[in-house]
């Protein structure tokens, strides 16, 4: 009898162990996530209650973490007041622009070197030279673009930027398409040869669509790239006119004072383009990340 | 339309892959060229089709020469092994792509798409994609997508390779049929011998680029040119025996046999010493009693095909393959006797493989 009863409670130690290990092995990853997430998200928080925030609230001890007034004072300052809606316009234009051609330059370059066999095992050696444009720091470039610039009467203009960012671009849409349009089998271009489609045409109709996913994620890093880039914004805008809204926000630490509601502010609107474009590009990302986008 | 190769060469870098080819296909044939991978012939229709440059020689359509026509113009429709059907695309808008770029009228080609889709009974997969067909059905689609336009010429590379057994012989039927129904030029490519025996008209045999012959499959079959060709061409394929011819004695004799040859054989090989001896498997009959002039051999094993057997027989160090009936049966290591039909036995030289002997007239195709 003892001995039975000694099993049965084991037993049920062990079982109710075991129920609380699934749990816990099933739950851990949100475990770990958890703290990941808060890291990352606590300053996005942090901003957006910091624009929503007066300035006696803003600099509070203890802060108002979640019980506040808000106001929209900092938002009417940044875009009404003062030229935050011209910067983001400015930033718009230009990361679009600039987007839109280093994929298409860049596409046909990546199709060109992935398709067709040049000489003197050209196609190795300018894919290496065009990516070791970017193995440099930036920054070694910026006077001498300060300078080209200028003797070009570029300077303070959108066009500069749409320029220098397409340039910067090139090489990564190149690397990046390349290896997409490899990963495609030949076959389906030969088919569509055959059945009497130009290349031009074949690229159109038969290999675009196929690397889509690829070409999607390609913008999205492109745009995220344009639309955050600071120090050419900085190097060659110095007018409201031409400015972006990275140099705008920053240009907001004077030696005077730190008008940190009106850098929130504007920083919350500059997230919302891009989250908006991931969110409805999040499908191929997801595919366009994961190398080898498309089995045809 | 004919098509004519004038002696085309296609070089990789250093390697020769299609070395000095010359073919004359004639309107309405159907060409196979057949051999082993690695010999030139899916280079040779890649250069026809224009995936693949011509590295000297000029190959014609009809009189048109069209070495530095581009693919798109050349009006010829190909098969491709993988199907290379366009994943994004519906079947509809697969079969219809040539006709889209040749932009004809959406109608027109919503007809046209609808009839080939008829003759291939493939009309209920029209609204679906490619990745929900079978095999077969893919296929099918492929064809269909090359029929719908009407070109000069077929090019098929390997077509019936990823289907199954069971489907590869019922769609050879079919296209056999539908080649005969079209009547347009078709140049198949394959490494299967029986694909090529029952679909060509004429089969050009090639080895390592270069042609070896070019004939009827019966002919082909009956009179290989060379011991490649005849141990190519056949299923078991074709014994070969190496040795000498024993004029003294009319024989012809290896260490471990002796095969007593006829009059006509003995005129036709005088000055020939060192040659082999090809016996096709049905020529060779498996006597389980000795026999006046048989040969002694010994069961290697035997194969069961249900229809007939194969046997495997070893005689000396010498190994034959012979066809007996369905109910044919020796046990392993048993004795037999084989007689030989030495009226239908090639000769081959022993060095380059050419053929000395035909042993039957050949018929001019």
């Amino acid at each position: 009898m003892n001995h039975k009863d000694t099993k049965s409670t084991k037993s049920d130690k062990q079982g109710s162990l075991s129920v609380l290990r699934v749990f816990v092995v099933n739950n851990f990853r949100y475990a770990l996530l958890l703290p990941a997430l808060l890291f990352a998200l606590a300053p996005v928080y942090w901003m957006l209650t910091i624009s929503l925030k007066t300035e006696v609230d803003q600099f509070a001890s203890p802060p108002p973490w979640f019980v506040f007034t808000p106001t929209l004072e900092h938002y009417y300052d940044a875009f009404v007041t003062r030229a935050f809606g011209q910067y983001l316009i400015t930033s718009a234009i230009v990361a679009v622009t600039s987007t839109g051609c280093a994929l298409i330059i860049g596409t046909m370059a990546a199709y060109a070197l992935a398709r067709f066999q040049l000489p003197w095992s050209l196609n190795r050696r300018l894919s290496l030279w065009i990516l070791s444009t970017r193995m440099f720091p930036a920054i070694v470039t910026a006077v001498p673009l300060f300078l080209m610039m200028r003797d070009v009467r570029l300077l303070n203009t959108r066009a500069s930027l749409i320029i220098v960012y397409t340039a910067f671009n090139l090489p990564f849409v190149i690397w990046m398409m390349r290896g997409f349009f490899a990963d495609l089998p030949r076959d389906l271009e030969e088919a569509a040869l055959v059945d009497g489609d130009s290349r031009l045409g074949a690229l159109v109709r038969v290999v675009l669509p196929l690397v889509a996913p690829g070409l999607a994620a390609t913008a999205m890093f492109c745009l995220i790239i344009s639309w955050n880039e600071f120090l050419f914004a900085l190097v060659l805008t110095q007018t409201d006119a031409a400015m972006t809204l990275p140099v705008g926000i920053a240009g907001r630490v004077t030696q005077y004072e730190i008008k940190w509601g009106v850098m929130s502010a504007a920083a919350s609107v500059a997230i919302v383009p891009i989250l908006v474009f991931a969110l409805v590009l999040q499908k191929y990302l997801v595919r366009g990340l994961s190398m080898g986008a498309v089995k045809g | 339309m004919s098509i004519e190769f004038q002696h085309v060469s296609k070089h990789f870098g250093g390697t020769c892959v299609v070395d000095d080819l010359s073919l004359e296909i004639r309107d309405g044939e159907f060409v196979v060229l057949l051999g082993p991978s690695g010999c030139g012939k899916t280079t040779t229709l890649r250069m026809l089709a224009g995936l693949e440059s011509v590295t000297s020689g000029d190959i014609f359509i009809g009189e048109e020469r069209i070495n530095d026509v581009p693919t798109q113009h050349r009006d010829l429709a190909m098969v491709f092994q993988s199907y290379a059907l366009y994943p994004h695309m519906t079947i509809a808008e697969n079969i219809g792509y040539p006709l889209r770029v040749r932009k004809i009228e959406k109608t027109e080609r919503a007809k046209r798409v609808n009839r080939v889709a008829a003759m291939l009974e493939i009309e209920s997969l029209l609204e679906r994609k490619p990745r929900q067909l079978s095999g077969g059905e893919r296929q099918r689609v492929a064809l269909a997508r090359a029929i719908v336009r009407e070109p000069r010429a077929y090019l098929m590379d390997e077509p019936l390779s990823n289907l199954d057994a069971r489907l590869r012989v019922q769609m050879r039927g079919e296209l056999k049929r539908l080649q005969h129904q079209l009547g347009t030029t078709t140049i198949y490519v394959t490494h299967d011998q029986a694909e090529a025996m029952t679909l060509a008209s004429r089969v050009a045999v090639m080895r390592k680029g270069r042609l070896q012959q070019f004939d009827t499959p019966m002919n082909i079959y009956n009179h290989p040119a060379n011991r490649f060709v005849a141990e190519f061409v056949g299923s078991p394929s074709m014994n070969f025996v190496e040795g000498k011819v024993d004029f003294d004695n009319g024989t012809f004799v290896n260490d471990s046999l002796s095969i007593l040859l006829n009059a006509s054989q003995l005129s036709e090989l005088t000055g020939q010493s060192d040659l082999t001896i090809g016996i096709r498997p049905e020529h060779i009959q498996v006597l389980t009693e000795p026999h006046d002039g048989a040969i002694a051999a010994s069961v290697y094993v035997t194969e069961l095909m249900g229809n007939e057997t194969f046997v495997f027989l070893s005689v000396g160090t010498n190994r034959l393959i012979a066809r007996a009936p369905a109910d044919f049966r020796a046990e392993v290591e048993s004795k037999v006797w084989l007689r030989l039909a030495i009226e239908k036995a090639h000769f081959f030289d022993l060095v380059s493989g050419d053929v000395c002997y035909f042993p039957v007239r050949r018929s001019v195709p």
